[in-house]
């Protein structure tokens, strides 16, 4: 008999082993899923992914910051205190501020942002904002450099590649580095550099996390180039919590893959004081339900994505809210109070909870413009007019009302309207199903039902298959035109639109910085992201003029006119609707979270109302007049 | 029987070589590349050339060779040999740099996760998964074991019907059917555990429960069968004849035996405890191993798929071993 009892002991001291292997956490001030809570890297040269630039504002801060309680995302001093431009727009000079330090307490200096941005300009780093980088001047000719240099090393001889020349290469990359590009530490504290045309965004981009510093002391231990290739070997390991050095309000204490991440406040950040929460705890919930359940449960505090397919459910029961308590919601939206402080004032409510925010984002449908199709029969949508037609026969309010169903705003401009101060959008085109069998007829196709079986080509997630549905519908029934749907895995999605190997293809973009061109760019004929292979000189000729034009108001013009050719002369693509963002988090708790169209939330302005830590006041977006338009719903 | 295991072992290399193989030729075929993140932006074409390169994602045979070389503690046994990795670690040191972590069996690094290697990531997960099935497991057969017995002793009584049915949907009802109830009654409804996560116990109540439903029910039904006919059986009436009491004839002499076909039921069950538990992992937010395959495969993250898949089958087998052993142990008859 004892010896049946053996496997049942021995599972036991398995679990209890297990167990006692691995820590529990204790609860922090603040809980959040960040995205779905994994995050790809804390490398910042290295990311591109929304969870990973969120955390990375946490950890660290860059020369500049965006104020996010201003609707215009101003620019403030961060670890610059002050800056100087010169007259042409070109060259900038940040002074940094003396009581930066990192969480090591050594001061950050000029000379770790050259560091780090000479990182983001190797090939070896494979940084997905190099295009960003190669602004300041040299930049390019040095990546290009490096790229030729490693190339001919990689042709050596074996018995050539060896450690040392590896080395004197890689010597060769920082002397050219600081030889030919116009950055320079000019001492600890000042910093300058020289772009290659007047850029008026460039403080924003300062602001973005990429361009944030690395520790050099730290990275430069971990990387070394690789007598094999030359190329720097980069090895995994100084983002864990016992040796990451941070240079942000929080620093990181804990990070278990797909599990939990953990911050607290860093001793060392110079604007400690205003931090008004200790530490803050990251789960990793990948099911969308299950964040709304954590949510409910009280287990966490705010959820930065609700995806889940009832969230058009959840949104119906708030605008049910705002309609019983109607005279109240109408007198604090007249007050000009942001979204988020018309419901904290109303009345204490779970419906309230959750929040749908236009986003500074646009979802559209692509056309391929080649002159063939990727079968090599001909491309009816090589004709403007033909795209024309199909972007004026679709019916966008409906989609939204009845298919998206969240609060989506329709769409007609590929930025969205009132997003970026000094910017004025065009009209673009409305909903006219006679207009454009007019023009289909004109372009050639009198008869619609000879018109190419129009294929649709979308990834299988996300509730895409409902709008191709609803789109193709629109196309059959307002143009007469046959239509077939394509759904592919969003693993090799992305490849088909980069071949064009499609006809018409759902996409979508998010900005990357406050302005135009975070949009424009990618129709330019040359760009990397120009899916739909458009080509009109005279729209890549207004962005050129564009950016050489000192003057911000004509600057602006030229771009909004190059808007106005996308969204109602060529249609390259056809805006159906502004992404919303939603949250979930309870405003009469939480404060610190703002409305703003960009979405760019930054969780040391967290305060956890009530808890005697901070000001315990709530945070809340400028008045806005009225008169003045604005990013609120 | 140190014949058995040996022949056992020595057999080992050659089911995984076979497996690795069959594996890598699936994941390979799948359709994207792993360097690619399809929401975000990208870097330059040539970039992503040459990492594709450095990973040796641009041919299968370099990949299968170099892997396999570096997950069998080949790669680390020449280096070793060589004095390459003292060499590595000395070189290291002089220049001011980290040495480099060089484990025996290198599974490499993850391809999504870029700041993790897949033996960091085994080794986050790992514990996880044995608790959840080693706990599942326990739970079962103390569910299992019972209902069997009580069934056994009235066959066809309301009590044995019952555990019958239950056992009917243990088995046939699928776990995330039974995790998502078992959440909304006890996570949602009357909120006295939580609806998911990991690190402390209450966290570890509803999903080994969930887990341990389907086994559980197979568990009573082999119960059963096996009292039923230990029961009926001479040395049992002998025993009944010596005059011992009711409990003793139960556990002692029908159990014993009745139990004989729960064990070998244990070690595939255990193995697949520990390892197949993605589904109640997912429902539970459960940072396991279960997970973290699923998330490789939609990823195509060539190294953690190979790496998890490796080591999900050295435990399979491993387990089986240790059961057929113990099972040899337990009942000498058996050759």
């Amino acid at each position: 008999m004892i010896k049946l009892l053996v496997p049942v002991v021995l599972l036991a001291a398995l679990v209890v082993g297990a167990v006692l292997s691995d820590g529990a956490t204790k609860p922090a001030d603040f809980t959040y899923i960040n995205g779905t809570g994994t995050i790809n890297t804390l490398d910042l040269q290295r990311m591109s992914w929304q969870p990973d630039l969120r955390a990375a504002r946490m950890f660290f801060e860059g020369l500049t910051r965006n104020d996010v309680f201003t609707w215009g995302y101003d620019i403030v001093p961060a670890i610059a205190e002050r800056w100087e431009i010169s007259g042409d727009g070109r060259t900038y000079t940040f002074h940094l501020r003396e009581s930066a330090k990192w969480s090591n307490g050594q001061p950050v200096v000029a000379g770790d942002f050259v560091y780090s941005w000479r990182r983001a300009l190797l090939p070896d780093i494979a940084s997905d904002y190099i295009a960003f980088f190669r602004l300041i001047e040299g930049a390019g000719g040095f990546y290009d450099w490096r790229v030729e240099s490693l190339a001919a090393y990689e042709a050596l001889p074996d018995a050539q590649r060896t450690q040392d020349a590896a080395d004197a290469l890689w010597q060769e990359t920082v002397e050219r580095f600081d030889r030919t590009v116009a950055l320079k530490a000019i001492d600890d504290r000042t910093l300058t550099m020289t772009l290659t045309e007047p850029t008026p965004y460039w403080l924003d981009m300062c602001a973005f996390a990429v361009f944030y510093p690395v520790y050099p002391d730290l990275v430069s231990q971990y990387e070394r180039p690789a007598p094999k290739n030359g190329r720097l070997d980069l090895r995994q390991g100084w983002t864990k919590p016992d040796r990451l050095v941070c240079s942000g309000p929080f620093m990181l204490t804990e990070w278990k893959f797909r599990r939990s991440m953990r911050a607290e406040k860093n001793p060392y950040y110079w604007d400690r004081d205003s931090i008004a929460i200790d530490s803050i705890e990251m789960p990793a919930v990948d099911e969308p339900n299950a964040m709304i359940l954590a949510f409910e449960t009280g287990s966490v505090d705010f959820v930065t994505d609700v995806t889940v397919g009832y969230r058009a459910d959840m949104y119906a029961r708030k605008l049910e809210f705002y309609d019983e308590n109607r005279e109240l919601y109408e007198s604090l939206k007249a007050q000009g109070l942001d979204a988020i402080e018309i419901d904290r004032r109303l009345p204490d409510d779970p419906r309230k909870n959750i929040h749908v925010f236009p986003a500074f984002a646009t979802y559209w449908y692509n056309f391929n413009c080649l002159p063939e199709l990727p079968d090599g029969r001909d491309n009816p949508f090589a004709d403007p007019r033909v795209r024309r037609a199909f972007a004026m026969a679709v019916d966008k309010e409906t989609l939204v009302r009845e298919v998206k169903r969240t609060g989506e705003p329709v769409a007609s401009t590929i930025i969205p309207p009132n997003a970026i101060g000094g910017y004025v959008s065009p009209k673009g085109l409305g909903f006219d199903p006679q207009g454009a069998r007019a023009l289909l007829a004109e372009a050639g196709w009198p008869d619609p039902s000879q018109f190419p079986t129009v294929e649709i080509l979308f990834n299988k997630d996300a509730g895409h298959d409902l709008v191709a549905q609803s789109v193709a519908k629109d196309w059959h029934r307002h143009l007469g035109v046959p239509t077939r749907l394509q759904q592919k895995e969003l693993k090799v999605y992305p490849n088909d639109l980069k071949k064009a190997n499609y006809m018409v293809s759902r996409a979508g973009w998010y900005a990357d910085y406050g302005d135009p061109t975070t949009f424009l760019e990618i129709n330019r004929s040359t760009d990397g992201n120009n899916d739909r292979k458009y080509n009109n000189p005279v729209y890549d000729d207004l962005l050129d003029r564009a950016s050489t034009e000192t003057d911000s108001a004509k600057r602006m013009a030229l771009l909004s006119e190059a808007e106005r050719i996308i969204v109602e002369e060529d249609l390259p693509m056809v805006p159906l609707f502004h992404y919303v963002t939603v949250y979930l988090f309870d405003p009469d708790t939480i404060s610190g979270i703002n409305p703003h169209a960009r979405a760019m939330q930054n969780m040391f302005l967290i305060d956890v109302l009530g808890d005697g830590k901070g000001p315990d006041t709530p945070r809340a977006m400028p008045i806005l007049k009225p008169a003045l338009g604005g990013a609120t719903p | 029987m140190i014949g058995m295991v040996l022949r056992r072992l020595a057999a080992l290399p050659v089911i995984l070589i076979v497996i690795y193989t069959i594996t890598l030729t699936l994941a390979w075929a799948v359709p994207g590349n792993p360097l690619e993140n399809p929401e975000g932006r990208q870097p330059p074409a040539e970039v992503m050339e040459k990492m594709k390169r450095q990973y040796n994602l641009d041919s299968f045979p370099r990949f299968y060779v170099s892997y396999l070389a570096n997950a069998s503690g080949f790669e680390y046994a020449r280096d070793w040999a060589t004095g390459q990795i003292a060499h590595e670690r000395a070189q290291a040191q002089d220049a001011g740099l980290v040495p480099p972590v060089r484990p025996i069996f290198d599974f490499g690094p993850s391809l999504h996760n870029e700041d993790w290697t897949v033996n960091e990531i085994v080794a986050g997960a790992m514990p996880v998964s044995i608790t959840l099935g080693a706990l599942a497991i326990l739970i079962a057969l103390v569910i299992g074991l019972t209902a069997g017995v009580v069934g056994a002793v009235k066959p066809n009584s309301i009590a044995d019907h019952a555990t019958l049915a239950v056992a009917l949907i243990g088995i046939s009802l699928p776990t995330f059917v039974i995790g998502t109830v078992l959440l909304l009654i006890f996570g949602v409804w009357l909120p006295i555990l939580p609806v998911g996560g990991w690190g402390g116990f209450k966290q570890l109540v509803l999903p080994s429960v969930t887990l341990s439903l389907p086994f559980a029910a197979y568990i009573a039904r082999l119960t059963r069968m096996g009292m039923i006919e230990a029961l009926d059986s001479d040395y049992v009436r002998t025993a009944r004849a010596k005059g011992l009491s009711e409990r003793s004839v139960l556990l002692r002499h029908a159990l014993k035996n009745a139990f004989l076909p729960v064990l070998s039921f244990l070690g595939p069950a255990t193995a697949l405890a520990m390892t197949g538990s993605f589904i109640v992992e997912r429902v539970f937010t459960i940072p396991g191993m279960g997970q973290h395959f699923i998330n490789a495969v939609q990823n195509k993250d060539l190294f953690l798929i190979m790496g998890v898949v490796l080591i999900f089958a050295t435990m399979l087998i491993l387990f089986n071993l240790a059961v057929d052993v113990m099972y040899r142990w337990v009942d000498p008859r058996i050759e």
